[in-house]
């Protein structure tokens, strides 16, 4: 297992599932907890306009009902980080992904502004697009190598991974993490919701940490 | 200069979809470049399909209330495998012992055919699959009530 980043303290069993906690993943997973444990307890920022060469100013109201969905999926994208960062199968991994992508859609998209909502919807093409090469990565990693287990994976026994393999996963976590495209999300950010919003760049940053560590396996 | 051009590119974000669809394309097709990539016959999960089994392609094998043999990476783990290969409601029973090929409508109807190593051995991606699709129903919900 020396291709893993660390030796794992403890393994969870969920049949041919393996979760892992190494001194790695426990780091990311506890980053992902702590924002979430945030996000649960926080209420939303009120976004305040100024007008230039004057003294008026407004705060943007947050209903109710955009205030709970949003936390909701916060919350969502969180728990989907959190099993991102600890799973140790290529496909689970994937899945979590596409999760962390569609709750991030989910976050911005309750925002009721012209503007945010046209930015959210062309970062839900991206994420909708990422999936092909994400699940395609997962699909050569299984017809080339036979496993999808990571532990297996970094043992190196089994055939090497092809670089394709390698680079489908990393543009699929790129689509549906967004991960260089910071402008965009810049846009998105002028959603009102602190703590909610920064949830989409954290558990992008997240995932693209992790992903580093699963190609770097076979 | 240049940073400060892909940036001005990058700002304007209906440039995104375009650009990650190139990407996708520049890397499929080093992909095609690199074929042929060699298959693993040692696969994890096999069977053997019956073209004439109405379950076809989700039918496993094996007698009732016997053990299948599959094969897992961890058959540690999952020591109840392959003693249930499907699930049948009786309305899928009925749709198996009078259609040809009810193996192609398993997400057609409620009660279908579920392929075990999907419940058993492989249960974590089961439970996050169904996630995903009760996340997206919840956002168009949300979204098409937000209009009212």
């Amino acid at each position: 297992m020396s291709n893993l980043a660390g030796i794992p303290y403890y393994v969870l069993e969920f049949g041919d599932e393996l979760v892992y906690f190494t001194p790695y993943t426990i780091t990311l997973f506890l980053l992902a907890l702590t924002f979430t444990i945030f996000v649960l307890v926080s209420r939303p920022e009120r976004q305040v306009d100024i007008a230039f060469g004057g003294d008026a100013y407004t705060t943007k109201e947050i209903t109710i009902s955009e205030m709970r969905f949003r936390r909701f999926m916060a919350i969502a994208c969180g728990l989907a980080s959190m099993g991102a960062m600890v799973t140790g199968d290529i496909f689970n991994f994937t899945l979590f992904t596409a999760m962390v992508g569609i709750t991030n859609v989910g976050i911005v998209a309750a925002v009721k502004s012209p503007h945010v909502q046209n930015a959210a919807f062309q970062y839900g093409l991206v994420a909708l697009t990422a999936t092909v090469p994400l699940f395609g990565g997962a699909a050569v990693y299984a017809a080339a190598t036979g496993s999808l287990s990571m532990i297996e994976l970094a043992k190196g026994t089994l055939p090497a991974v092809p670089f394709v393999a390698k680079a489908f996963l990393v543009l699929g976590v790129i689509g549906e993490g967004m991960a260089p495209f910071y402008a965009a999300k810049a846009e998105m950010f002028r959603a009102p919701g602190a703590p909610y919003v920064i949830m989409c760049s954290l558990s992008s940053l997240l995932i693209f940490l992790r992903v580093i560590e699963v190609v770097m396996l076979g | 200069m240049i940073i400060r051009r892909i940036s001005h590119y990058l700002c304007n974000y209906e440039n995104i979809v375009p650009l990650f669809a190139g990407a996708c394309a520049f890397i499929v097709l080093i992909g095609i470049l690199l074929l042929p990539i060699q298959y693993h016959n040692d696969q994890l999960y096999p069977k053997t399909i019956d073209r004439n089994s109405t379950l076809d392609p989700y039918d496993r094998g094996g007698p009732p209330f016997a053990q299948a043999t599959i094969r897992a990476q961890y058959p540690e783990n999952s020591p109840s495998a392959g003693l249930v290969t499907s699930y049948l409601t009786p309305f899928s029973q009925f749709l198996a012992d009078t259609t040809p090929h009810l193996g192609t409508t398993i997400v057609a109807h409620p009660g279908g055919i579920l392929d075990e190593i999907l419940y058993n051995t492989r249960g974590l991606d089961t439970v996050v699959e169904p996630t995903i699709l009760f996340i997206a129903f919840a956002i168009a919900s949300y979204l098409y009530r937000k209009g009212s």
